[in-house]
Parts: C-alpha cells; sequence; structure tokens
C-alpha cells in the first residue's frame, strides 16, 4: 500500500465518523490548548518582571532600612531610621560601591491651583536617575547644581503631571507640595512600573530640600552601583554597616543586621527560579492532560477496532497486509491527537492573544509573548501521544485473524 | 478425478489452477483438536465454475478459506497455479490475496458510510502493480459490467439487497483476479435478487472467469458446472451437473 494511499484511507475513516472523531480529538484539544495558553501567560509574565528588572541594569543595588524578621520592604514606609547620612557618607568612600543616591519620602499633596494629587514625592540625589535609568521626556532631572542650592524645582513622573496639568505642558509652572511652592523644571519619560511600583506617579525634588523640610537625619533608602562584582559590593556594604551599627554578626545572619541589602541580580534569580517553577508546573499539567487525552484516545480506537472487526478482516482479505492496517490504525490516531492539537494550540494562542489584548490596558509593559518552544513541544507531544496511545489498538487491528475477524457480529 | 476440460487434447499438460492434495484441517482450541478437513483431493482448473456443497460444519467454508489463502492447511499440499504455497509468510500470502485470488461474501461486507465507487476501488489499495491513476478507470468498468453504472456514487446504505451484492462481485473482478470465491452469495437475499446476482456470476463465467461457488443450497449449486459435496470434512462426491440452470430462463419465469 502506498503511504499516500494509508494517509487517504485514514482521513476517510476518520471523516466518515466525523462526530466521534471530533469528540476523541477534543481531550488533546482542551489539553493542548489549556498548556498554550498557560505557557504563553506564563512567558508574557516572565518577560513583564524580568523587564523591570532588567531595565534597572544588572549593577543596580539597594539598601532598605529594617531586618528580614520584622518584614520586608514595607519596612521602608514604616520610617526606620538606621540609615543615616553619617553611614552615607562612609558607603561614598567604599571603592566597591559608587553612584550613591540617598531617598528621604516627603509627606503630604501635590497642588497646582485648584487641582490636587497625592504621588509618592521623593526627595533624590541627582545619581538616583541614572542608578534608576529614569530619563526626561520634557525639560531637565534634578541635577548637582540644584541639590547644592537645595533649588525650589520639581521633576514630575508622566502621570503626576497628567492628573495636575491634563495636557497642558507643566514646564516652569508652579506646584505646591507640602506648604513650599517648587518650579517644574522637567518631566520623565513614562516607564510604567519598577518592582511593582508605579514609578510615572511620582514627584522628584532635591535631596536637600527633602531634608531641609523633614528635617530626617536618615534615608528611607538608599540606591547605589556595584562597580564590579555584586558580591564583593555585598559583603563591603554589610561589613561597613555592621560595624557603624555595632551589629556582631560573625554568622552573617540577615536577621541580626537592621538593614537589607538588594541587587536586581539577586532579584534576577529569585525570579528565574519561580518562572523554574512555573515551566514545571506547566509540564506537568501538560503532561497530565495529555495522557488523560491519550487514554481518550486509546479508549476510542480499542472501541473502533472492535465496530471496525469486519472491515479489518474484509482488508485483510481484499490483500491488506499486517502493517498497512497497523499503519492505517496508527494514523488514524496520530491524526486525531496531531489534528486536535493544533486545533487546541490556535484557540490556546487566540485566548493567550485575547488576555493580552485586555491586561495592556491595565499594564502597558504586559505583550503577547510565546515561545517556539512550547508550540514545539505542543506538536511533538500530541504526534507522541497519538502513536503511544495508538499503538495498542492498532497492533491489536493489525493481528486480527481475517476468518474469525469476517465472521464477527 | 472428472475435470471440466477433460475432453480437450491439451487439458492433461495444461497446469490445473489449484491443486490440493491429502490436504487436511485441524483446529486447536485450548488443546482441544477439532478435525475439519480430511484427506482433500482436488484439482480446479481456470475457467471452471465449480460449486463446493455441503450442510453447515461440513468444513466446506474451511475448504474455502484455504483455498483462498484465508487460511492454512494443517497438513498436505496445495498447489496453485503449479506453485506450491506450502512455507509462504503472511505478507506473501496478503500479496496472493491482493492479486490472484478475491471473495464475495454473504454478508457483502461493503464499508459503510462510502459510496460504490470507492468500495471497488478499495482492493486496488492494496494490489502492488496496477498504477493509482488507473484505479478510477477500472473501478467503473468494473461496476458497468455488475449493470450499476448509475449508482456508481450511490453510499451502499442507499443500495437494495441485490445491488449490494452486486457492488461485492464488481469489487472481486477489479484486480482481474485468477479466480473469485463467492461464499453464499445469495445467502441474504430473496430469490429475484438471489438470481440476479448468480446472473453476474454466470455472465463472469461465460467471460472466462473461474469462479468457486459455496452455498449449502442445491438450487444456487446447480448454477455451476461442477459440484463437489462434502460431507463431514470429506468429499463425498465430486459430479459435472449436466441440467445446468440458467439465470436468462429463470427470471423469465418470474
Amino acid at each position: 500500500m502506498r503511504t499516500f494511499d494509508v494517509f487517504l484511507q485514514a482521513g476517510r475513516s476518520l471523516w466518515r465518523n466525523i462526530v466521534r472523531s471530533a469528540l476523541t480529538m477534543l481531550g488533546i484539544t482542551i489539553g493542548v490548548g489549556a498548556v498554550i495558553l498557560m505557557s504563553s501567560v506564563g512567558e508574557s509574565m516572565e518577560l513583564l518582571i524580568l523587564g523591570q528588572i532588567s531595565s534597572l541594569g544588572s549593577r543596580s543595588m539597594v539598601i532598605f532600612p529594617g531586618n528580614e524578621q520584622e518584614g520586608n520592604v514595607s519596612q521602608v514606609l514604616s520610617g526606620h531610621d538606621s540609615l543615616t547620612f553619617e553611614d552615607i557618607e562612609r558607603l561614598e568612600r567604599l571603592t566597591t560601591v559608587t553612584s550613591i543616591a540617598p531617598i528621604v519620602f516627603l509627606p503630604g499633596s501635590v497642588e497646582f491651583g485648584r487641582e490636587t494629587a497625592a504621588p509618592q514625592v521623593l526627595g533624590v540625589d541627582p545619581n538616583f536617575f541614572s542608578n534608576q535609568k529614569i530619563a526626561a521626556e520634557e525639560g531637565r532631572l534634578i541635577d548637582r547644581e540644584d541639590e547644592d542650592r537645595t533649588a525650589r524645582v520639581a521633576v514630575l513622573g508622566p502621570d503626576a503631571a497628567a492628573d495636575l496639568f491634563g495636557d497642558v505642558s507643566p514646564l516652569g509652572r508652579e506646584v505646591t507640595v507640602g506648604d513650599r511652592s517648587l518650579t517644574v523644571v522637567g518631566v520623565t519619560k513614562p516607564l510604567g512600573s519598577q518592582f511593582f511600583q508605579n514609578v510615572d506617579d511620582r514627584v522628584y525634588v532635591p535631596l536637600s530640600h527633602a531634608r531641609a523640610v523633614t528635617g530626617q537625619k536618615y534615608a528611607n533608602y538608599i540606591t547605589m552601583l556595584s562597580t564590579g562584582s555584586f558580591d564583593l559590593a555585598f559583603t563591603d556594604v554589610k561589613a561597613l554597616l555592621r560595624q557603624r551599627h555595632s551589629i556582631d554578626n560573625p554568622d552573617d545572619d540577615p536577621k541580626k543586621d537592621d538593614f537589607i541589602v538588594r541587587s536586581s541580580q539577586q532579584a534576577n534569580v529569585i525570579l528565574s527560579s519561580v518562572s523554574l517553577g512555573l515551566t514545571l508546573f506547566i509540564t506537568t499539567v501538560a503532561a497530565i492532560s495529555l495522557i488523560v487525552g491519550g487514554i481518550g484516545i486509546m479508549n476510542i480506537m480499542l472501541v473502533t477496532v472492535s465496530e471496525r472487526t469486519r472491515e479489518i478482516g474484509l482488508r485483510k482479505a481484499l490483500g491488506a497486509r499486517t502493517t498497512d492496517i497497523l499503519l492505517q490504525f496508527l494514523l488514524e490516531s496520530v491524526a486525531l491527537t496531531f489534528i486536535g492539537g493544533v486545533i487546541g494550540a490556535l484557540g490556546g494562542l487566540t485566548l493567550a492573544y485575547l488576555i493580552s489584548r485586555i491586561v495592556s490596558g491595565y499594564l502597558p509593559t504586559y505583550t503577547f509573548a510565546i515561545s517556539a518552544y512550547a508550540l514545539l513541544a505542543a506538536a511533538g507531544m500530541s504526534l507522541i501521544t497519538g502513536v503511544v496511545f495508538g499503538m495498542s489498538p492498532a497492533c491489536k487491528a493489525a493481528q486480527l485473524d481475517p476468518v474469525e475477524s469476517l465472521r464477527y457480529e | 478425478m472428472p475435470s471440466a476440460h477433460t475432453k480437450s487434447p491439451r487439458a492433461a499438460s495444461r497446469t490445473p489452477l489449484i491443486e490440493v492434495t491429502k490436504l487436511s484441517k485441524v483446529y486447536v482450541n485450548d488443546a482441544v483438536e477439532t478435525p475439519v478437513l480430511f484427506d482433500i483431493d482436488l484439482r480446479v482448473q481456470s475457467g471452471e465454475f465449480m460449486a463446493i456443497m455441503g450442510p453447515s460444519g461440513s468444513g466446506k467454508s474451511t475448504l474455502m478459506h484455504i483455498l483462498g489463502f484465508l487460511d492454512r492447511p494443517t497438513h498436505g499440499k496445495y498447489r496453485f497455479l503449479g506453485k506450491d504455497t506450502a512455507g509462504r509468510t503472511d505478507d506473501e500470502l496478503a500479496i496472493i490475496r491482493a492479486t490472484k485470488v478475491s471473495f464475495v461474501f454473504q454478508a457483502f461486507h461493503l464499508l459503510p458510510r462510502a459510496t460504490v465507487l470507492e468500495n471497488v476501488m478499495l482492493p486496488l489499495l492494496y494490489h502492488p502493480t496496477i498504477p493509482s491513476a488507473e484505479r478510477q478507470h477500472r473501478a467503473q468498468a468494473a461496476i458497468n459490467a455488475v449493470g450499476l453504472f448509475e449508482r456508481t456514487n450511490f453510499l451502499t446504505s442507499q443500495l437494495s439487497g441485490g445491488q449490494k451484492q452486486r457492488t461485492a462481485i464488481a469489487r472481486s473482478l477489479v484486480t482481474e483476479p485468477q479466480v473469485i470465491f463467492a461464499d453464499e452469495p445469495t445467502g441474504n437475499l430473496d430469490s429475484v435478487s438471489g438470481i440476479q446476482v448468480m446472473g453476474a456470476l454466470e455472465k463472469l463465467h461465460a467471460s472466462g472467469h473461474t469462479i468457486i461457488l459455496v452455498t449449502h443450497e442445491r438450487s444456487t449449486a446447480e448454477f455451476a458446472d461442477r459440484i463437489v459435496h462434502i460431507l463431514d470434512g470429506r468429499i463425498a462426491s465430486d459430479s459435472r451437473s449436466h441440467s445446468r440452470r440458467s439465470s436468462s430462463g429463470l427470471t423469465s419465469l418470474k
């Protein structure tokens, strides 16, 4: 029997039982569809998260006050005072870190005329912008001169600017922060979120101004860059702060410290393990759904073989060899799983795309993504499922005795 | 042994189509041996129309299955076209079935939800030498030969019993086999359709085909030139039918 004929025969047999074929495929379709959908959404999430981290660059570091036992980053907001400006002066002398930028929060709302907004107001060192890869869209950023003169200037995030000024350019206008009037000198480029904080809804003022207003002797957090390896910088910073804070911590137990050092590299590692976990989860679901779908296929194929016993006997009487029958039934099962898989993949992709369209309305950096591996794996796995679960029914069909089969009622 | 061609001076030198000597068949099931055929000696020449007759359980179907390469003898020799068939592999037997023999069954055995044409083309799929481009043409010729031209694209479910069996006859013709085995071809048909089907087989015989008919009905067997009686697994008699029935006479009586 010619290869093309085997395909034709398998195709015709499936077509003659189109409803059953469709229902049999459904298991594989849903399984593959779910896997493609999940892996696409997972991929998009990963890009979203890694995009936020990598936007900071691999040298970026942050020191928060507080310690891991008491909680986490939220300590920043409760105003721990362990990171004093004397500490910062000493940090600046370390060779393993550079571009040190302390941040002081300035409470209160921001007003322009009758418009009031409640963005986060940060008193920042000029280094902050380069550390966080924040650039100006209009006007300029806060520079060293502003800092040194304690200039009454402000730079707005695009969301804060839109809240206060709408479509009007805010450059040169006066906004009221707390009870001080500041001149807007720039608007930053939209960035979306970094570490799940909306960096666009912010107002930046010179650090010296924020310190003068609050009288704060400590920083709410500090950003910096490591000059070389993060590990060296990490060790240096910890040693310095422990010495200055008189913390005896030979075991390097983070619970004893009153500060937390984080790097984007660390976050990368953590998120990579999260994404590995996600991948394993998807793979497990994929395996389970393909096994369930495959068993469905095997079940129907076994029923089909019983129902078609006489047809098999007839084909053998007409000269079909064992391999002809084997191939026909195997191909029917593979065609079912493959077509089911293709439909499932298309359905999964469509859903994932629709989801990305909806989600990107809220998270502009969320993009539709799918890895070629996921598609190849789905196609490969659905083919393999067809072969594995079609083999036993096909062997059963091929080994039927023609005389017995023709008599089968 | 009587032969349809003893009158021909060249018959003695002609190789028989089928030559069976001391053939026996024993079925073994759960260590229980059931002998079905004993010491069968039979020769069939090309062009014969032979009936194998016998009551059910006599072994006539088993003999047909062995002669048609669907089954193998337990003992004895089966020479087909002068060649011993012992030791052939399953695939070799499949190729013989695809090219040299064909079957018409009592239960028709047509593919459901397929057209007459698709059914008649089916054996050509398994034929090793007929090119695929010729399939449709050959199938159509076979369909025309049994008078079903107008039903070519009908689904088999839309046919009457007689038309179904004639489709099966067209299917048996399409590979131009050496011999057509007809196993109770009229068993599922009313008498008028039965006579039509026998008429179709008669026509094939007249055009030179070798037909071996298996039946338990004397009236059906009488269409053949030669009747071999099987009783309890042995050949009880082997005779030329001198009062051969003809479908033309019978149909005109109805």
